[in-house]
């Protein structure tokens, strides 16, 4: 379904990206891990377009996204749950998941979408009125991955999902990504927290300093002793 | 109780206070604004339940602004009158001034206040009703009264249109726009060359009025390209030089020579011997300081009184009777059945052509008025000495403003807006393409202004370049700040209050100031010198921009939201004190 190749990524003159190829297969759930400032959140806003590679070439579905626009790049299915989530403070808990239906050509299903959001995350349905900006982080979070849902993307890139929640939220987050998943959504998923990554997820990638050093299926990067020294926290 | 008690009396006191400036009929206009003011203040404070008991609720408060109003007035018809040296209105007059304005009070607080208590939805039906009463009045009781405070107040009508349309830019998009007098002076030039017998151009001001909106918007996205990559400051800071630019373009437009490019330039370097063709040479396109006078006025074979009407008339009538129709039942349509995405362009397109029916004049072969198109100087002409029709066409504008404003702003266009205002990043990640939704914001909120424009242009019947400079957009962006960032009502109320304090109060006041310095204190002063110092210091006009930033610093630090504030913008400024007493 999304294939990188060899994509180089500068941030002026600093090298962030130095040949990352990442391949997703449609349904899966494939898990780039990997540790502070390796260029995690840099591949996903390279896919979306945020960011143009220098080299290398991004396809989905057969369709090249390296010189899209970002928002062709929404239109064509791509979804992000960004990182700091970055939902619009202002408008309500409704809006912006309206708004997150924006790029949708089709307008029929957008009730239905709604309720599977309300049914993945219910605490969204009881703060539907409520300002974005006075949700709490978990709820922020939920929003954040609620909107992306609704553009009803053929792919879903979260980045950094649990980032500043509780132990208990952030297994609750990951048990609606397992969930989404089922439902038929192919997931890119960036995270810090390895272990709970490796365990929901069917492939993994290593990247570290702009590198992919390792790829493997998730319950062999699991076992492997390199990965679980570095980010695993097992000695 | 006391509250609103209190309410009442500084309501009275303020009103009171500018019967003073007034004098006359004021009174009676003064007091049923105030009434409205007062029970539109006061019926928010109530439950929304029984409209009787709310009315008996108010109804004290009114009584005390009623009674403080006319004690103040009968003070300044027997006393004030007397010190600034003019005749007292006469009894009878002032008798029956006195009672208007009385009644006006009480009743219209608790009846405003009364409406309060009704469900929301008549509630607003009934406010509406009553305020086009109120605005379709209001020039008839002005002529009647002799008050003349009509002209001053499509001045201030004038701004509400600016304000709405930067408050597209501003408000809704987010993007900070401190030089939009300049598309007020591009839709005011627009019409000026294009309708003035300078350049023996007169095209008739119904068309004119669409071209000055087409040439602002177009000059709209010339601003808005280079501004696409900036954000806050430097966005200011570009807009900034536009508006300072415009207005020295126009300036310095007197002598224009346009040659043909192919031919002047481009065939010479092939070496091709042509004669070059100019196609103007040494024109003076804007007259300079002198500015462009006189220009052509608005028709409206209607107005023609006494003429005896043929059946072309009532052709026209008719045509303009049904698109007026149709343009209200589309309206009345999609706004009770909440479909937004067809029938609102279906809305728009039948609103355009219908106004295009019912103001650009049919030519009919035979009949007098095909000259109309092209000429000036038709019977049914607006003339400044009838401000009522003026009044009446800048209400139109402003209803057509607002009515399209409102639908761009639930439109999808409008959330774009919105969401690009909020984070433009996260816009772009849920498919809103920043660069087509900025240009339309610049666009759009450019149109409104080349209608202000050109509408200004044809009131004035001339244009100066000094109107436009950077005063002028501090002004507009003030009448949004003040009134209410992001909020139609907001920036309507905001134009009008801020616009009648600059026409009509300080004028007011500065005459009621020399004429009341004339009697009493000037004529206790020896030193000529100093007698010369205060009088020409005691006059309020010159410190109009020092009353002007006094208000804004006043109004940012008590209430920065504004008059009548988005509900947003409100959340945001005082989530912190809500948090504090959370």
């Amino acid at each position: 379904m999304l294939e990188l190749k060899d994509v180089h990524t500068y941030y002026g003159n600093i090298h962030a990206l130095k040949g990352i190829s990442i391949t997703v297969n449609d349904g899966e759930i494939v898990t780039l891990i990997g540790s502070n400032g390796a260029g995690k959140s840099t591949t996903l806003r390279t896919i979306q377009g945020l960011i143009r590679p220098r080299s290398g070439s991004i396809v989905l579905d057969g369709i090249a996204l390296d010189k899209v626009a970002p928002h062709k790049v929404a239109e064509l299915g791509v979804a992000q749950s960004p990182e700091g989530r970055m939902i619009f403070p202002r408008m309500t808990v409704l809006e912006n998941l309206e708004m997150g239906a924006y790029a949708r050509k089709e307008k029929s299903g957008f009730q239905q979408d709604l309720d599977r959001v309300f049914s993945l995350f219910p605490r969204l349905k009881e703060r539907i009125t409520q300002k974005g900006g006075t949700l709490s982080g978990g709820e922020q979070q939920m929003l954040a991955m609620g909107r992306a849902l609704m553009a009803h993307p053929k792919i879903l890139l979260l980045d950094e999902p649990s980032m500043g929640l509780a132990p208990i939220l952030v297994e609750l987050i990951f048990d609606t990504i397992v969930a989404i998943n089922k439902e038929g959504t192919t997931i890119l998923l960036v995270e810090q927290n390895a272990l709970m990554a490796l365990s929901i997820a069917n492939r993994g990638y290593v990247i570290q300093t702009g590198e992919i050093i390792m790829s493997d299926s998730a319950a062999s990067l699991k076992s492997n002793e390199m990965v679980q020294k570095a980010y695993l926290g097992i000695e | 109780m006391i509250k609103n008690i209190r309410t009442g009396l500084s309501f009275g006191i303020v009103a009171g206070l500018m019967t003073f400036l007034f004098g006359g009929w004021s009174v009676a206009v003064l007091g049923t604004l105030m009434g409205v003011g007062l029970g539109l203040g006061l019926g928010g404070r109530f439950p929304r339940k029984d409209p009787l008991k709310i009315a008996a609720a108010a109804f004290p408060s009114g009584l005390v602004a009623a009674v403080v109003l006319i004690l103040l007035s009968l003070y300044q018809n027997s006393n004030v009158m007397d010190a600034i040296g003019k005749k007292p209105f006469a009894e009878d007059l002032a008798l029956k001034a006195n009672l208007l304005g009385f009644f006006g009070t009480v009743i219209f607080t608790s009846l405003l206040a009364a409406l309060h208590g009704l469900p929301e939805k008549q509630e607003r039906f009934y406010k509406m009703i009553l305020l086009a009463i109120l605005v379709v009045a209001f020039p008839f009781v002005d002529q009647a009264t002799s008050l003349r405070w009509t002209a001053q107040i499509i001045f201030a009508l004038i701004f509400v249109i600016l304000g709405l349309g930067l408050n597209i830019v501003v408000g809704y998009a987010g993007l900070l726009d401190l030089g939009y007098a300049a598309f007020f002076a591009i839709g005011a030039y627009t019409t000026g060359i294009l309708s003035s017998p300078v350049h023996s151009i007169e095209l008739n001001f119904w068309l004119v009025i669409w071209i000055a909106a087409a040439m602002a918007a177009i000059w709209g996205l010339f601003l808005g390209a280079p501004t696409l990559p900036l954000r806050g400051d430097y966005l200011a800071i570009v807009t900034l030089g536009f508006g300072e630019i415009v207005p020295v373009l126009f300036k310095n437009l007197i002598d224009v020579t346009i040659k043909e490019p192919l031919t002047c330039w481009i065939l010479p370097l092939f070496r091709i011997q042509t004669k070059c063709i100019i196609l103007v040479e040494h024109e003076d396109l804007t007259l300079g300081e002198k500015g462009i006078s006189p220009i052509g006025r608005p028709s409206l074979p209607l107005l023609e009184l006494g003429e005896p009407m043929g059946s072309a008339y009532l052709i026209k009538l008719a045509l303009m009777g049904l698109a007026l129709a149709l343009v209200v039942f589309l309206l009345v349509r999609s706004i009770r059945s909440g479909n937004k995405s067809i029938s609102s362009l279906i809305g728009y397109g039948v609103a355009l052509v219908g106004i295009l029916l019912v103001f650009i004049p049919i030519p009919l072969t035979g009949v007098k008025f095909i000259d109309s198109l092209l000429g000036v100087l038709q019977p049914g002409e607006f003339e400044s000495s009838r401000p009522v029709t003026w009044y009446f066409l800048i209400i139109g504008l402003i209803l057509l403003s607002i009515f399209i404003i409102s639908r761009l702003r639930d439109s999808r266009l409008g959330r774009a807006w919105m969401a690009i205002r909020e984070d433009e990043l996260a816009a772009a990640q849920m498919g809103i393409d920043p660069v087509k939704t900025k240009l339309a914001a610049f666009a759009m909120g450019a149109t409104f202004s080349g209608f202000a424009g050109a509408f200004y242009a044809a009131y004035i019947r001339g244009i100066f370049p000094s109107v436009f400079d950077f005063s002028a957009s501090i002004i507009i962006l003030c009448v949004v700040i003040l009134g209410g960032i992001g909020n139609i009502n907001g920036v309507i109320v905001g134009g009008l209050v801020l616009m009648m304090a600059d026409r009509l109060f300080l004028p007011a006041l500065k005459d009621f100031l020399s004429l009341l310095l004339t009697h009493t204190v000037l004529p206790s002063i020896n030193d000529p010198v100093v007698q010369m110092a205060v009088k020409d210091n005691a006059n309020p006009i010159l410190y109009r921009f020092l009353l002007f930033g006094l208000t804004l610093v006043i109004m940012m630090a008590v209430r920065p939201e504004g008059l009548i504030p988005n509900a947003q913008v409100r959340a945001e400024l005082h989530a912190a004190d809500e948090e504090k007493k959370g």
